[in-house]
């Protein structure tokens, strides 16, 4: 009876812990279903996941050598492979205040001892703006470049908060050298003045930046020519100068110098007046250089068949009331190679109007002197032609005697350049280019003096620095001719200013077989000890091109030579020795 | 005893498709790690490349210019070369040596002229004595080297290793045949004439050739007809 009551409970009990029991295993079964689909649908995940990255997918890029070694931007060189223009990665310093996280103080030190630090290793930096950066909460550039010494005296500061992200950057081993020829890069990466702005495509373009464009500059002719320049502008307290090296026979531009200059490095400071070019850009009325011109105009046109006739030259020109004279009397008459020699307006007045305004102006625009000049910089001046007649169009008189002597009509440095290398080259006008051109695909250029002529001309030219004006210029062995120009800048009574110049010094070398043309100009100097209190190109870019030829020559494939030299012997005759302009 | 046969040779089979399979990967692998060597290297070369881009930028910016300019004002003091430290040729050359009379008149002094038309003029190009056509340079010197008695002096060559030797500034730019028509046009023909005896000699020598070759070859098909007529007999 016990038993049975005993089992009965024992069953009653045993049936719950059965129901409990199976119920449980029922559970775990589903749990275990429930882990084992999950993971199921997670390994099916990560499978997809491959098929997809395998199949659908892009690979990762794996850059391949060139192309990691393809520059950003194209390289600019010299016509020798110097670099002058290359994407560098360069430092910069940058401030990052959350380097400790949110919250807390960013530097070590104080913003103001943190500030000196700088300061010490940027002297030139603004110390009140970078203690205004230190203390703001934004992070942002405290010194856009920065050299590896530099760098690792700021590293030496134990600030984790100045960082030195590495960045392409345009970089001009060569400073302020060439700028206006090169331009410069701005933050943004675009182009801005120069070559830079005119090649930007082409730096850019993947296919084609991997090879450097080279230019027809060269380097060690640019120093030099910028160097004197800078010695001459800084003798005479001048506001500027410009110079030009062009060789004569393709037209390609050596040098260029426009000073004061700016250094393309600064990009962020390069926005000012000094980005302004003077050799392309501005134009001056340039004086007593044009009478060259105007003689081999008159030489071509066969109106000046004698050299030894003689014109009067005591008294003013009287012209509608205008009066032509020159800077002191030279005598009671002159022939032409001495009006060159002494540089006389009234005689070359006198041949301008024998030659005529139509002649004198078609030669003036047969040599490019009414339009811009012909080079790749964006930056070209047009010149001031002067306005003929309304009907005709053809030069009043006294237009046609003053432009024979350089005022009245204005041109830029470039387009007197040019002139002359037609006027030396064997007649032949020929755009400048900044590009390397290889001598035998010279462009044809346009004819525009006899060969005749232009030997004639040589030989003037010689003369003038040989016995004359320019003797300032005359680099020893060099067989240097040329021609000084002082022309007053308008402006002032009368319109004319007496006190303020442009000097300027046309010359081209080696005479016997010219070469190169060289042209230095000053914009308003002024009389110091060191020109001789005087004003005139005979005295300041004068001696400029005799320093600047005996430098570049060399390098430019041209060596001094006392055993050659221009034959002027049929020509010595004619003039007297004295001192003009 | 055949079964068991069987599942041997499959086993086989299974075992040697393992292997092959392990082999497979292997070669994967060593291809793999061949592979990212290699781009390894590239960029340690990449690196490097810009590192030597980096180090020549520092040696340009520190050299630039005005840098030299300074250091020559400063330091060297150097200046450009006059017309003295240049030698033009043979004839200054010997005029070093002789003393100037105290009477002697001022040297003659000449104007520069193109150097190839001077060498033309001097010596016109050599003619050969059957074609009448003028011989190249090559030909020449080929001659030269056989005949040393007839050598021609070659006159541009000749200035060139004197001004060498000189250590003379030399024009590096080809000479311009722009201006100077009547040069240009004359250049031409002696170009075009000068590739012409070098193709004759290779004609003649090709006939040489098929001279030599076809009598070597002559006696080959009598050979050929002896065996003929042996195998006919």
């Amino acid at each position: 009876m016990n038993a049975l009551t005993a089992s009965a409970a024992i069953a009653s009990g045993r049936v719950k812990l059965a129901n409990v029991r199976q119920r449980s295993l029922v559970e775990a079964k589903v749990r275990v279903l429930v882990v084992a689909f999950l993971f199921l649908f997670a390994g099916f995940a990560a499978f997809a996941r491959i098929l997809q990255l395998g199949f659908f997918e892009e690979a990762p890029e794996r850059r391949s050598l060139a192309e990691a070694l393809l520059p950003p931007r194209g390289e600019i060189t010299d016509r020798n492979g110097v670099p002058l223009a290359r994407a560098f990665p360069a430092y910069a310093l940058w401030y990052n205040p959350k380097a400790f996280g949110e919250k807390g103080q960013p530097l070590v030190k104080s913003p103001e001892e943190v500030a000196t630090a700088l300061m010490q290793i940027f002297p030139d930096a603004d110390q009140a703006d970078l203690l205004r950066r230190l203390k703001s909460d934004k992070p942002s550039y405290l010194i856009r470049r920065v050299m590896p010494e530099e760098a690792n005296r700021i590293f030496a500061l134990g600030e984790p908060a100045l960082e030195f992200p590495r960045e392409n950057q345009r970089y001009y081993p060569q400073g302020s050298l060439g700028a206006h020829v090169l331009g410069y890069v701005d933050g943004e990466g675009k182009g801005h003045v120069g070559m830079e702005q005119v090649l930007e495509k082409q730096l850019l373009d993947p296919a084609q930046r991997g090879r450097p464009v080279s230019l027809s500059i060269d380097m060690r002719a640019q120093g030099a020519l910028e160097d004197e320049l800078g010695r001459g502008m800084m003798e005479t307290e001048a506001k500027g100068a410009a110079g030009i090296i062009l060789d004569v026979d393709t037209g390609e531009v050596v040098a260029l110098a426009s000073l004061p200059s700016f250094n393309p490095n600064r990009s962020d400071m390069a926005y000012n007046d000094l980005v302004f070019n003077k050799v392309t850009n501005q134009v001056y009325e340039l004086g007593s250089t044009f009478k060259p011109l105007s003689v081999a105009a008159a030489i071509d046109a066969g109106v000046v068949t004698d050299l030894s006739v003689r014109y009067p030259a005591n008294r003013p020109l009287e012209i509608g009331g205008f009066r032509i004279r020159d800077s002191h009397p030279f005598g009671a008459s002159l022939n032409v190679p001495e009006a060159l020699i002494h540089s006389s307006n009234i005689v070359t007045a006198q041949v301008a109007d024998k030659l005529g305004g139509p002649a004198l102006k078609k030669t003036m625009a047969a040599l490019g002197m009414n339009e811009r000049p012909y080079i790749e910089l964006p930056a070209r001046g047009f010149p001031l032609w002067p306005r003929g007649h309304e009907k005709s169009g053809e030069w009043a008189r006294i237009t046609t005697m003053t432009v024979s002597y350089g005022h009245g009509i204005a041109v830029t440095p470039l387009h007197l350049a040019a002139a002359y290398a037609a006027m030396v080259n064997g007649g032949v006008w020929r755009p400048a280019t900044l590009f390397k051109v290889d001598p035998a695909k010279a462009p044809e250029g346009r004819r525009v003096f006899k060969a005749s002529t232009s030997a004639r001309m040589r030989q003037l030219l010689r003369m003038i620095v040989v016995d004359g004006t320019g003797k300032s210029a005359n680099a020893p062995g060099f067989r240097v001719g040329g021609k000084t120009g002082s022309a007053e800048k308008p402006g002032g009574k009368g319109g004319y200013n007496r006190t303020s110049l442009v000097a300027t010094f046309a010359a081209a070398f080696p005479m016997d077989k010219p070469r190169y043309v060289v042209i230095a100009m000053l914009d308003e100097p002024k009389g110091t000890a060191a020109t001789s209190f005087q004003r005139t190109a005979a005295w300041n870019a004068g001696p400029i091109v005799g320093r600047v030829i005996p430098r570049v020559g060399p390098f430019l494939g041209v060596v001094p030579d006392d055993t050659r030299d221009i034959d002027i012997s049929d020509l010595s005759p004619l003039v007297g020795n004295g001192n003009g302009e | 005893m055949i079964a068991s046969a069987n599942r041997l040779r499959s086993v086989g089979w299974l075992v040697l498709l393992g292997l092959c399979l392990a082999l497979v990967l292997v070669l994967a692998f060593r291809v793999n790690a061949l592979r990212s060597q290699i781009h390894q290297t590239e960029s340690r070369i990449v690196a490097l490349k810009q590192e030597k881009l980096y180090l020549e930028t520092e040696f340009e910016t520190r050299s630039n210019q005005q840098q030299l300019k300074v250091w020559n004002d400063v330091e060297f003091g150097y200046a450009a070369p006059g017309a003295g430290q240049y030698l033009e040729g043979e004839r200054q050359l010997a005029a070093l040596s002789v003393p100037t009379l105290a009477d002697a008149p001022a040297p003659i002094r000449v104007a520069s002229v193109d150097d190839s038309v001077i060498a033309s003029a001097a010596f016109p190009a050599m003619v050969s004595p059957l074609s009448g056509k003028p011989l190249d340079a090559k030909a020449e010197k080929i001659e030269a080297k056989a005949e040393p008695r007839t050598a021609k002096v070659v006159h541009d060559e000749a200035v060139e290793t004197l001004n060498e030797r000189l250590g003379k500034v030399v024009d590096s730019r080809p000479r311009k045949p722009v201006l100077n028509e009547t040069a240009s046009d004359k250049d031409k023909p002696a170009a075009k004439k000068a590739n012409k005896p070098a193709k004759v000699e290779k004609a003649v020598a090709a006939a040489d050739k098929s001279k030599t070759k076809g009598s070597k070859a002559a006696p080959a098909p009598r050979a050929a007809k002896g065996k003929e007529a042996k195998a006919a007999k």
